[in-house]
């Protein structure tokens, strides 16, 4: 079950962040994708330490703790994309996949003119497309 | 789903936001005019370059992104690559295309005559006056450049020149 996601700008400014459970643990959540930005950052600046494939977009898994899994997504226009994840065994391709959507979903977000490049998103619209995103990952049959 | 639009439409579009801006909203300040149609470009170049780049890899260099502006970026807006890309590898690049899509459909005046000066010379001030003309309807791409490049972390600057109608160069100066 996807319990969080991010988006944070190129200077590393949120732009939208919302978990997804009942518990009053949005502070946690904050703390762990501030966190795993540094991550990212170390993953972009050195490639070949790390074993990321050349340039990709998907970061992979960028770091697990004791409950979660946090997935990074960094788009070529420098816009971080984190999840975080409560499974335990997760295939690539379907992670990779749900990025995509988010990366598609952001896409026709920025291009409302009226958001401002840069701010947080405020569209109720993109809100309700990632939360379908995120329900329908949880729906999908486990195999 | 992909949504479309009558390419007649953008081309009017650009003819109105030049003669709103320039001889409307601001016709004592051409380079007031000249921001504030740049500024719109730039805002759109942005949110396109954010679009067109949704499924590649991303650039490891400045040269990269200057060449997915010529090829894949130009294509998709032009439909048509940029035809020359020159640079002195010290931060400027001069993108030329030969045939610019929104200058084609450029017609010059008849070159008046009966005023004393040969025909040629007539035609060359003709051809003058109009690249001068057609600069203005540049400033939108100028900007659309710009925003793209900003956007993949690319600062710089981006003039225009039109030579020969329907030719242009673009050039993109690099900061920092």
């Amino acid at each position: 079950m996807i319990v969080c996601v991010a988006v944070v700008g190129q200077q590393n400014n949120p732009l939208y962040i919302q978990s997804f459970t009942n518990g009053d643990d949005t502070l946690k959540f904050h703390y762990i994708v501030h966190c795993s930005l540094d991550v990212i950052d170390e993953k972009v600046s050195n490639p070949k330490k790390l074993g990321v494939s050349l340039n990709e977009t998907f970061l992979g898994l960028l770091y697990p703790t004791e409950d979660y899994k946090v997935f990074g997504y960094l788009s070529n226009t420098k816009i971080k994309f984190i999840l975080v994840t409560t499974d335990q065994d997760l295939r690539d391709a379907d992670v990779r996949n749900i990025f995509r959507r988010f990366h598609a979903a952001y896409v026709d977000a920025a291009s409302n003119p009226f958001h401002v490049p840069g701010k947080r998103i405020t569209s109720p619209a993109f809100a309700e497309r990632v939360s379908s995103i995120v329900k329908s990952f949880g729906a999908a049959p486990v195999p | 789903m992909a949504r479309e639009v009558a390419e007649s439409c953008i081309d009017s579009i650009n003819l109105e936001l030049v003669h709103t801006y320039a001889t409307r909203l601001h016709p004592t300040k051409p380079e007031l005019a000249a921001r504030r149609i740049e500024a719109i470009g730039f805002q759109v170049g942005l949110q396109l370059a954010e679009r067109y780049t949704k499924e590649r890899p991303r650039f490891g260099d400045h040269l990269e992104a200057i060449k997915f502006i010529c090829k894949d970026f130009w294509a998709e807006v032009f439909k048509k690559q940029i035809d020359n890309l020159k640079t002195n590898h010290r931060g400027v690049f001069v993108l030329q295309d030969n045939r610019f899509r929104w200058l084609t459909r450029f017609s010059l005046d008849a070159p008046t005559s009966g005023n004393g000066t040969s025909s040629s010379e007539a035609n060359q001030a003709n051809s003058a006056r109009a690249s001068q003309a057609a600069g203005q309807y540049l400033y939108f791409p100028c900007g659309l450049i710009r925003g793209a490049l900003t956007n993949f972390g690319v600062p710089c600057a981006v003039s225009a020149e039109v030579s020969a109608l329907p030719a242009c160069s673009f050039i993109v100066r690099i900061k920092g």
